[in-house]
């Protein structure tokens, strides 16, 4: 058995849940928590905000506003073919390209940083119940050992509307 | 009216792509008759030769390119809704998101193949991409061309992205009502979506870094598209005016698009709970601001015209507003001026239905007016002696009409696979602070219209 | 480094429409038949302009010869994706067949309309094909072509110069339109210099550029018709 956990109908129930594991001695790391839309209004929702997606997003635009202008200048200057009078390398035009590259790279770092971060599956965090999509809350402690279940058990069970289940 | 609980909001959200009917069926045949009528005359292009097609000496663009300019624009449908009113958190926009964006992604890749449609050889489109080739030769980064090639290519794997990213939750509830061959799918799609506090906290701040970085790239792709025109000594297209007035067109042809596809989507897949008259309404205002903006730039652009009295400018512009184009000049006029302002403006006809007949006015008079900035001005270049007259040819009219067939397959398609509204935002949406607001205003709404 | 210019003289050209036919045998250029050229498709790399004005009988008609300009400030040349049409040094606007993948940008651009499409891979009937010029390539379906002063003759001519040790000397390149323009109307030669004889028409007082405000600064001179 490798997991004890209960559903519970809405966000009251399942945080009462979480401060009864608590009480349990049950470390917040090792809390599951999953729900079919963001609970922020909950303090369990609010846990594991701090993401440095921001300053990937903001490197991966930089990376690009690089490529866009070592891109336009080494290409420009190498062979550098008359067109219009036009100088070799000028800026007006080659900031469009950069501008447009700087975005892209922004874009892909910051996806590439929540498929890395949030979306690869992690050993050891597998708990998941469907009926989780059809809006119950879960709340649960991952290998709990035998010693503890009966507690855990206890305190999973002691807010209104919960369901206990052990997954295998 | 009580809002719809969990369960229920996942049955009628998930029902278009568990059941299918044989309106789906027949559907999809139409359109794809229209699209492989495309097909199939694009090909006869590539094989007889571009030839085939209206264009001529002077006027060498023509359908192709005012199909690229619209479709292009059409697709600012998404961005305005997802990225804008999810930057001020408008919370009426959570069922009409994702309708948005995949009209975005549609008529992106639409517009996108128009510029390979019309090239003369098509087979080397690839030599726009900057790759180091045996000939030594890169792209001219100083041609509008090229910056159309990195704005839009930019603006789909943003949008694609954007679309993408808020559908995961969306396709874990799909992977758990569905069984076999479906429910593998799905698991794939979703990743290793569970719906854990830390992924629902990255999952929103990288929507909300993506809608900040794909709205300034939105404004720079219709502005690219219209530096196509003005970076050339044209009368009439060299204007300071077309950046905005491109980006405005583009808003208004889109949240045009928009309201259509909504209006369908709510008849066909009876989704009159979730895309609601306060949407249809609160479009519809937008549509007339749309109106109102799109009319001061074209008045902005015919009096400075005028007033400067050039006589190449001249030229074109009484052929557009009194010659051979004044038909085609004063029916876009109404379309996209009086009709909106007539049915937007008062609220008696803001209806459901007034919105989508406004819509598909604009959608006319939008179409109009890229066809009436590319063609005469082209047609009357300064020197008389060549002066032309372009005619389109059946190639031309059919690959125009295999577009828009195109465009409702892949949304039916789209709506088959994929819940057209987010459940998980529209839950999301029932709790937030602002809900209770909203609750109110649709209270107040269904009583002066039910 | 030679700077190529041309130099028309309206008072003399009379319309025959000489230098036109002789541009299409020299640069391969192919008809299109009646049909496609009614629906516009025609490729006069030189046309002869008509315009006339008053009424008959007391018409004056003014015959104008208009070839690529070969701009200083080309409109065609900063749009084209693929670097087709570029500046050369000895300032001819170059296209080059191979690089154009027709978007026909540069047309748009080009407020003299001087450039033209191949709407269809061009054919000869037999035995006309052998008239062909082996100096000139043929140019595919879907590529761009107009005047190039026909840069062949100059080239070769350059090159025999070259081979013989001496200096070209003027006069002695003569595109095919200044070389079949039988009431001499047509001039090419060196704007640098100063003592060829189209530098010294493109001093002359009748002298004005075509569409000179749209800031091109085109290479050919037309000198007013005075008669």
């Amino acid at each position: 058995m490798s997991a004890v956990y209960g559903l519970y109908p809405d966000g009251h129930a399942a945080q009462q849940a979480v401060n009864r594991l608590r009480a349990a001695g049950v470390a917040d790391r090792d809390i599951t928590i999953l729900s079919a839309r963001p609970m922020e209004e909950f303090e369990f929702g609010q846990r594991d905000r701090q993401t440095w997606m921001w300053w990937f997003a903001s490197f991966g635009g930089l990376l690009g506003m690089a490529a866009g202008y070592g891109l336009s200048w080494l290409t420009e200057t190498s062979w550098a073919i008359d067109v219009g009078g036009l100088p070799t390398f000028a800026w007006w035009p080659n900031l469009i390209v950069m501008f447009e590259l700087t975005m892209l790279g922004a874009i892909l770092a910051a996806v590439l940083t929540l498929v890395v971060s949030a979306l690869l599956p992690t050993r050891g965090q597998t708990l998941y119940d469907p009926e989780v999509s059809e809006g119950q809350i879960l709340v649960g402690v991952e290998r709990p050992g035998e010693a503890r279940l009966a507690d855990l058990e206890q305190a999973l069970s002691a807010p209104p509307g919960a369901r206990v289940k052990q997954s295998p | 009216m009580t809002p719809a609980t969990g369960t229920r909001i996942n049955d009628d959200l998930t029902r278009p792509l568990l059941l299918t009917s044989w309106r789906f069926y027949l559907l999809v045949a139409f359109f794809g008759a229209f699209v492989a009528a495309g097909l199939a005359a694009w090909f006869s292009q590539i094989f007889f030769g571009i030839g085939i097609a209206g264009i001529r000496w002077p006027v060498y663009w023509g359908f192709y390119v005012t199909n690229f300019v619209f479709w292009i624009g059409i697709s600012h449908a998404g961005t305005l809704i997802s990225a804008i009113l999810r930057l001020v958190d408008a919370g009426w926009r959570r069922p009409v998101t994702r309708c948005a964006e995949v009209i975005t992604v549609f008529a992106l890749m639409i517009g996108a193949l128009f510029p390979i449609i019309h090239l003369g050889r098509p087979w080397l489109a690839f030599w726009l991409f900057p790759y180091p080739s045996e000939r030594l030769i890169w792209p001219n980064f100083r041609s509008p061309l090229v910056w159309d090639f990195f704005a839009i290519n930019t603006y789909l794997t943003g949008s694609i992205l954007f679309l993408l990213l808020p559908m995961i939750p969306d396709f874990a509830v799909v992977r758990d009502r569905s069984t076999g061959l479906r429910h593998r799918i799905y698991r794939l799609l979703a990743l290793g979506w569970r719906g854990t506090p830390k992924q629902w906290h990255r999952l929103e701040t990288a929507m909300q870094i993506m809608a900040i970085a794909i709205l300034p790239v939105a404004v720079s792709v219709h502005t690219i598209v219209s530096f196509d025109f003005s970076m050339a000594p044209v009368p009439m297209w060299q204007s300071t005016i077309f950046g905005p007035y491109f980006v405005a067109g583009a808003i208004f042809s889109g949240i045009a698009a928009l309201i259509i596809a909504m209006a369908a989507l709510r008849r066909f897949l009876q989704l009159e709970e979730y895309l609601r008259p306060i949407h249809f309404d609160n479009l519809g205002k937008l549509l007339l601001m749309m109106a109102l903006i799109w009319g001061y730039f074209v008045f902005n652009e015919r009096l400075v015209t005028y007033y400067g009295n050039e006589p190449a400018e001249m030229t074109v512009f009484w052929r557009t507003q009194r010659q051979s184009f004044a038909p085609l000049h004063w029916t876009m006029i109404a379309c996209n001026f009086l009709v909106p302002l007539v049915l937007m403006g008062i609220r008696r006809f803001r209806t459901i239905g007034g919105c989508v007949v406004a819509s598909f006015a604009v959608i006319v008079g939008m179409w109009l007016e890229r066809f009436l900035i590319i063609v005469p001005s082209l047609g009357a270049k300064y020197l008389p002696y060549s002066f032309g007259i372009y005619r389109p040819q059946p190639v031309e009219i059919i690959i125009t009409a295999a577009t828009f067939a195109a465009m409702g397959l892949l949304y039916v398609l789209f709506a088959k696979v994929i819940p057209i509204i987010s459940i998980w935002e529209l839950k999301a949406g029932e709790h937030t602070p602002s809900a209770a607001a909203r609750a109110l205003d649709e209270e107040r709404l269904g009583k002066v219209r039910p | 480094m030679p700077r190529w210019g041309m130099a028309a003289d309206l008072d003399r050209c009379n319309g025959c429409g000489a230098c036109v036919v002789a541009c299409h045998a020299e640069n391969n250029i192919s008809t299109v038949g009646a049909a496609e050229a009614a629906r516009g498709r025609a490729k006069h790399w030189i046309r002869v302009e008509r315009y006339w004005e008053g009424e008959f009988p007391d018409v004056r008609l003014k015959f104008r010869p208009v070839m690529c300009q070969q701009c200083d400030s080309a409109p065609c040349e900063p749009v084209c994706p693929t670097y087709a049409s570029h500046h050369t040094a000895d300032g001819l606007n170059a296209q080059v067949y191979n690089r154009c993948i027709g978007t026909r940008y540069c047309a748009n651009a080009c407020p003299y309309n001087v450039r033209f499409f191949d709407f269809f891979n061009p054919s000869w009937d037999r035995p006309l094909q052998l008239q062909l010029n082996p100096d000139v390539s043929l140019r595919s379906v879907g590529v761009m072509e107009k005047c190039t002063f026909c840069v062949q003759r100059i080239r070769g001519a350059q090159i025999q110069a070259k081979a013989e040790g001496r200096e070209l000397r003027d006069g002695e390149i003569q595109p095919a339109c200044v070389q079949s323009c039988a009431p001499r109307a047509l001039v090419f030669g060196d704007l640098q210099d100063p003592e060829s004889e189209v530098s010294r028409l493109s001093r002359s007082a009748r002298g004005a550029k075509l569409l000179e405000d749209v800031g091109t600064q085109p290479a050919v001179t037309y000198l007013a018709k005075q008669t």
